[in-house]
C-alpha cells in the first residue's frame, strides 16, 4: 500500500526479494490489507509447508497438522492488520511463531483429554523401553521406531504442554535458548528453567521403568 | 562419590533415551509434506476464514446492542426507581401486610360498602321521618 512506502523499514523489507523469485512478503501483505484475496493465497502456499511441519512435531495424525494449518493461517489472516512491517525481515519466523503458539494451544486442549496415560503403556511397551534402556538406544529398525513413536505419544502426554513444546523445539527443531525465547515470548531465563524442569520430568517419567 | 557418578551415568541415559524419543514423537517430514500439499487445504482454509468473518460480524453486531443496553442501564434503572417511589407514595393505604391481608380475607376493612352501611346505620328511620312530617303539618296548621 501507499502509506507504507515512506517507512524506510518497509522500503528495506520491500526491496528484500522472496527465495521464489516473486514479490517479497510484505509486498504481499499490503496487497492483502488491500483487499487482495490472490495474495493470501500466495502467502498461504509460500509459508504452509514449513507450518505444515511445526505441526508434524507436534502431533502426528494428519487431521490435527491439518487443523493446524488451517488454525495457524486464520489466525495470520485476521492478524495480518497487526503484522508490522518492522517484523518484515521475518515475515517467515512471525508466521511461525503463530504455528508454534496454535500447537501449543493444541497440546493443552489435549491436555484436558485424558486420551492417554501412563496406565495405558502395556507390558510389551514397558518391556521395551526397559530393554532400550540398558542397551542405550532405540534402534532404527521399522518396528522399533513404530513402538517408539506410540510410546512417546504417550508419555509425552505426561509432561505438561510447557515442558513438551521446550523439549519438542529443543531436540527436533533444534532451537537455541534465544529462538524458542522469540517464538514463545518467554524470557531466555524462563526457556532455560523451562527446559531444565522438562528434563527433569521426562527422566521422572522414564524412571520408573528402570 | 560413587553414587553421585553412578546417578549421573543414570540420568544421562535417561536424558539420551527421552531425546530419541521426543524426535520418534514427531511425524517424518513427508507426512507433513502430504498434508501441505492437500489440493483443497486452501478452500477449506477460506471457508473457515469466511465463517469466522461472519461470527466475528454477528458478534459485533450482539456488541452493539449490548453496549446500548448497557449505556441506557443506568437511566433506566432510575426511571424503575422514581416509578417505583411514586406508586409508593400514591398507594392509598399504608397499612402492614399482615392487616392487608387480614382485611383482605376477612372483609372487615373499610370499604365502600361499609360505609354505605354506616350511612343506613347513621341514617333516619321511617318512623322518625313520618313523626318530623306530622309534626311539621301539626305546625302548619295551628
Amino acid at each position: 500500500m501507499d502509506e507504507t512506502a515512506d517507512n524506510p523499514d518497509t522500503a528495506h523489507a520491500l526491496s528484500a526479494a522472496s527465495p521464489d523469485g516473486g514479490p517479497p512478503d510484505a509486498q504481499l501483505v499490503a496487497r492483502v490489507r488491500a483487499g487482495e484475496d490472490e495474495a493470501f493465497e500466495e502467502l498461504f502456499n509460500r509459508h504452509r509447508r514449513r507450518v505444515a511441519l511445526i505441526a508434524g512435531r507436534f502431533f502426528h495424525q494428519r487431521e490435527q497438522i491439518e487443523e493446524i494449518v488451517q488454525e495457524t493461517f486464520t489466525k495470520v489472516f485476521f492478524a495480518l492488520p497487526e503484522f508490522s512491517n518492522r517484523q518484515e525481515a521475518s515475515f517467515a519466523a512471525w508466521v511461525a511463531r503463530i504455528a508454534f503458539n496454535a500447537c501449543y494451544d493444541e497440546l493443552r486442549r489435549a491436555k484436558r483429554r485424558p486420551e492417554s496415560a501412563m496406565s495405558n503403556v502395556s507390558e510389551e511397551e514397558a518391556a521395551w523401553l526397559k530393554e532400550q534402556l540398558h542397551n542405550e538406544g532405540t534402534g532404527s529398525d521399522v518396528e522399533a521406531n513404530a513402538v517408539a513413536r506410540d510410546l512417546s505419544g504417550k508419555l509425552l502426554s505426561r509432561l505438561s504442554p510447557e515442558d513438551r513444546m521446550v523439549l519438542v523445539m529443543l531436540d527436533v527443531e533444534g532451537m537455541t535458548v534465544s529462538e524458542i525465547a522469540d517464538s514463545t515470548a518467554w524470557s531466555a531465563s524462563k526457556v532455560k528453567v523451562r527446559a531444565h524442569r522438562a528434563r527433569a520430568s521426562l527422566r521422572r517419567v522414564l524412571g520408573r521403568f528402570m | 562419590m560413587a553414587g553421585k557418578k553412578r546417578q549421573r551415568e543414570a540420568d544421562e541415559r535417561l536424558d539420551r533415551l527421552g531425546r530419541e524419543l521426543v524426535r520418534a514423537s514427531a511425524s517424518s517430514d513427508s507426512e507433513a509434506e502430504a498434508v501441505a500439499s492437500s489440493p483443497f487445504l486452501y478452500a477449506r482454509l477460506r471457508t473457515r476464514i469466511n465463517a469466522e468473518v461472519e461470527s466475528r460480524e454477528a458478534g459485533e453486531s450482539w456488541l452493539v446492542l449490548l453496549s446500548a443496553f448497557w449505556r441506557s442501564a443506568p437511566a433506566m434503572a432510575l426511571a424503575a426507581v422514581v416509578a417505583f417511589m411514586m406508586f409508593w407514595s400514591a398507594s392509598p393505604s399504608t397499612l402492614a401486610p399482615g392487616a392487608l391481608s387480614e382485611e383482605a380475607l376477612l372483609g372487615t376493612s373499610e370499604t365502600g360498602i361499609e360505609h354505605v352501611v354506616f350511612a343506613d346505620r347513621s341514617a333516619l328511620s321511617n318512623d322518625e321521618v313520618l313523626a318530623t312530617i306530622l309534626n311539621d303539618e301539626r305546625e302548619a296548621s295551628r
